[in-house]
């Protein structure tokens, strides 16, 4: 297959996938917990939504618990842990030349139907993180790598929706 | 020394916030060699075209999950503290219809959270677009919280291992994912040479 610009010069995937493994290890070896990304997603909608309705989010039923006791929703293990993410990926980006402002997408699609398709997942795989209590990295990464009956559910219902609707969605992508 | 450190209370909270930058900056740099800092690549797995993010994804999985068994194997690691305290509850309806609109929305996004940040730093506009769905995506979520909250929390079977359900040994389930992690590699390299949308009439 071709090599696209977008791919240039990355690990090869199985030592990528070994390194990846590894931070996953050192991080069940110091905490307990592995890796996550959402919970932090959610702690910041919580955040931005506080601003303009304080009162809302505090009584909400899901944001509330962010707050109890008068607690920051911002310090956080996994906030601060999306935090080294950024800047991980922002010194690999740009030290491996794949920094470029632009918008991915499929060859025959625009970028503002691309735009509108990255919102409308975004909205969807969203709501679908808060009802699985997490996504690929604290759900099928870490649950998979410690055998958590649910993530593993998690993982093939993942897996096995995005095969299904890729098949619907093939014009956007390819 | 023993882990889980922190569950063993060897370093503070404050601490620990300072090693989740450490950990983050790790990932965040991995992901991105990976080559999870653009959509097309991350869903080329979906084409049967470029399947790396299988791979290095499950790659990941068998590393920390090998590696966590064999430190326990040699007392470095304890692995019940984990179950007990820290493994990942299941709730298995809310897990499977998350599941479900995860993977919908994941093949429409082009990302995943984490994936959605490392492709931000790499100038990818629709990685923040993603990012912004994401954050309504969870106010819907807590905005209607008070319809679904019941179902949230339901068929909850707390901290469950596969080997526990299954009623084998830890080593037995691990051993029988390596297996199908290399069933799954084998099946990438077929799937990428059958390419069935590079064919004439796509």
């Amino acid at each position: 297959m071709n090599e696209n610009d977008y791919a240039k010069g990355l690990w090869n995937p199985y030592v990528a996938g070994i390194a990846l493994g590894l931070v996953l290890l050192l991080t069940f070896y110091l905490m307990g917990t592995g890796l996550g990304a959402s919970g932090a997603v959610s702690r910041t909608a919580a955040v931005v939504g506080h601003a303009v309705v304080p009162e809302a989010v505090e009584q909400n039923g899901y944001f509330g618990s962010f707050y109890k006791g008068g607690k920051n929703p911002l310090v956080d293990w996994m906030v601060f842990e999306v935090i080294g993410v950024f800047i991980g990926g922002l010194i690999a980006a740009m030290t491996g030349g794949r920094m470029k402002l632009t918008v991915a997408k499929g060859p025959h699609v625009s970028s503002g139907r691309r735009l509108a398709m990255a919102l409308g997942g975004g909205v969807i795989a969203g709501i679908g993180t808060r009802f699985a209590m997490g996504c690929t990295s604290g759900q099928a990464l870490s649950g998979g790598a410690t055998l958590a009956l649910g993530s593993w559910v998690f993982m093939m219902a993942v897996f096995a929706a995005a095969f299904i609707f890729a098949i619907v969605i093939r014009r956007e992508w390819v | 020394m023993t882990g889980p450190l922190y569950l063993f209370d060897a370093f503070s909270f404050t601490t620990s916030l300072a090693l989740a930058v450490a950990v983050g900056f790790m990932f965040g740099f991995v992901l991105e060699r990976a080559g999870f800092g653009d959509a097309r690549t991350i869903v080329s797995i979906f084409y049967f075209r470029d399947m790396r993010v299988l791979r290095v994804m499950f790659s990941a999985i068998v590393t920390a999950m090998v590696g966590l068994i064999v430190l326990s194997w040699v007392g470095l690691f304890d692995y019940s503290v984990l179950v007990e305290y820290a493994l990942l509850p299941t709730y298995l309806w809310p897990q499977l219809v998350g599941g479900i609109l995860f993977g919908i929305g994941f093949i429409l996004g082009g990302y995943c959270p984490g994936t959605s940040v490392v492709a931000i730093t790499s100038g990818r506009i629709d990685a923040l677009v993603f990012l912004g769905g994401m954050v309504a995506g969870i106010w819907v979520f807590a905005a209607g919280f008070p319809i679904w909250g019941w179902f949230y929390k339901s068929s909850a079977l707390g901290r469950i291992t596969l080997w526990q359900a299954f009623g084998l040994s830890a080593e037995v389930v691990a051993l029988a994912v390596l297996l199908m992690a290399l069933a799954a590699f084998f099946l990438a390299g077929l799937g990428e040479k059958w390419a069935p949308y590079d064919k004439a009439g796509n």
